[in-house]
């Protein structure tokens, strides 16, 4: 797959992307099932924030919307209309100096929708 | 009588018996988001400073450990030469972050030069995606080594720390050969020690190394399963080495 997908969703991200790169105590990872995105939020010690915000951009770096952090570190969302051809950027951020980001690629939403998101 | 010298001293270096190394060595072992979803990984059987290669036969067991799920991996293998001899190679997709734990059982070895079989149950360790949880997972192979150390993310100079384990239990004293894959061949070694080093663990079991350069470094702990094995109707002894494979950054500067 997918390396050069990945890598052009990157360029066109480049700003977003250079955004949270500071700490990586804080750890983000988003999944697709069906056409229900699950970001997971959790500190590298395994705790999970108790609050904090979630935004969701589209490859032009379009905020769509932004979420609060679930219970469990979890938020989840339907996937947006177009997502699919051009992948998502999701920016977690906990408080100053704890944020990170996932790359949800369109080879990633693919797969998930693929095989629900439980392979 | 020099010349005779000469040719019998190169029959003998020719005819040394270097460590072996069961191996697995992924096309990365620190992927981030960005480098894709996969990795690549290559099964072998050499002797991986002097790019010797050995046949390495179908594996007895293939498998990825995460998050405490254990896959296994053996319907996905693909065969392949490393250093012109039989290996195995596969793909394998990570699905999520965190350590994934790549092991092989080969099928025992016969070695004649030693007039024994040896099995080197053989892993090591990916992080996928910038995250280490799960680095420290022991697998509760026959025999392995569990690290201390994070099997990945090491600067070359780093020391490397692990504990020997065979059936579960720490190895007092156990030897551990240490050797680097020289996969470009431009490593030289002044003397034939110098080709595998030997460490020994303490009395709890626990070794130390630390590696000279960046690269691939494998370490194999070898102990004689208690259980001899048969060969042409004989009792033979049967070397059992637990083989992690770690990998060492080069220091990296602006």
């Amino acid at each position: 797959m997918g390396h050069q997908v990945i890598r052009a969703f990157t360029i066109a991200l480049t700003i977003v992307a250079a955004l949270p790169a500071a700490a990586h105590d804080l750890r983000v990872f988003a999944s697709v099932a069906d056409d229900t995105v699950t970001v997971e939020s959790t500190f590298s010690s395994g705790r999970v924030p108790t609050e904090g915000a979630v935004r969701v951009l589209d490859a032009e770096n379009t905020l769509l919307m932004t979420l609060e952090i679930g219970a469990e570190g979890m938020t989840r969302f339907a996937l947006p209309e177009g997502a699919e051809n051009s992948g998502l950027m999701i920016e977690v951020e906990v408080s100053e100096g704890h944020s990170d980001y996932w790359m949800l690629t369109p080879d990633d939403i693919a797969y998930g929708q693929k095989t629900d998101g439980t392979n | 009588m020099k010349t005779f010298l000469t040719a019998a001293a190169l029959m003998a270096s020719a005819t040394t018996a270097f460590a072996h190394y069961g191996m697995i060595i992924p096309s990365d072992n620190m992927p981030g988001q960005e480098d894709g979803r996969t990795v690549d990984l290559t099964l072998s059987f050499s002797h991986p400073f002097e790019g010797v290669g050995m046949v390495l036969d179908t594996p007895v067991a293939f498998s990825v450990t995460h998050e405490g799920e254990t896959t296994d991996l053996l319907d996905t293998l693909n065969e392949t030469q490393v250093m012109d001899h039989a290996a195995f190679a596969t793909e394998y997709r990570m699905e999520r972050p965190g350590t994934y734990v790549f092991a092989m059982e080969p099928q025992p070895y016969w070695e004649p030069e030693e007039d024994a079989f040896i099995t080197h149950f053989t892993k090591t360790y990916v992080s996928a995606y910038g995250d280490d949880e799960g680095w420290d997972t022991e697998l509760g192979l026959k025999t392995e080594i569990v690290p201390l150390s994070k099997p990945f993310a090491l600067w070359e100079g780093n020391v490397f720390q692990g504990i020997v384990k065979l059936d579960g239990e720490a190895v007092p004293y156990a030897e551990v050969e240490v050797e680097y894959y020289n996969e470009d061949g431009s490593a030289q070694a002044p003397s034939d020690l110098m080709i595998t080093q030997t460490v020994k663990a303490d009395a709890d079991g626990v070794f130390t190394y630390a590696a000279p350069t960046s690269g691939w470094w494998g370490f194999a702990a070898l102990n004689t399963a208690e259980e001899p094995m048969q060969y042409e109707g004989e009792d033979k002894a049967h070397e059992l080495g637990a083989v992690i494979w770690v990998h060492f950054e080069p220091w990296a500067t602006k």
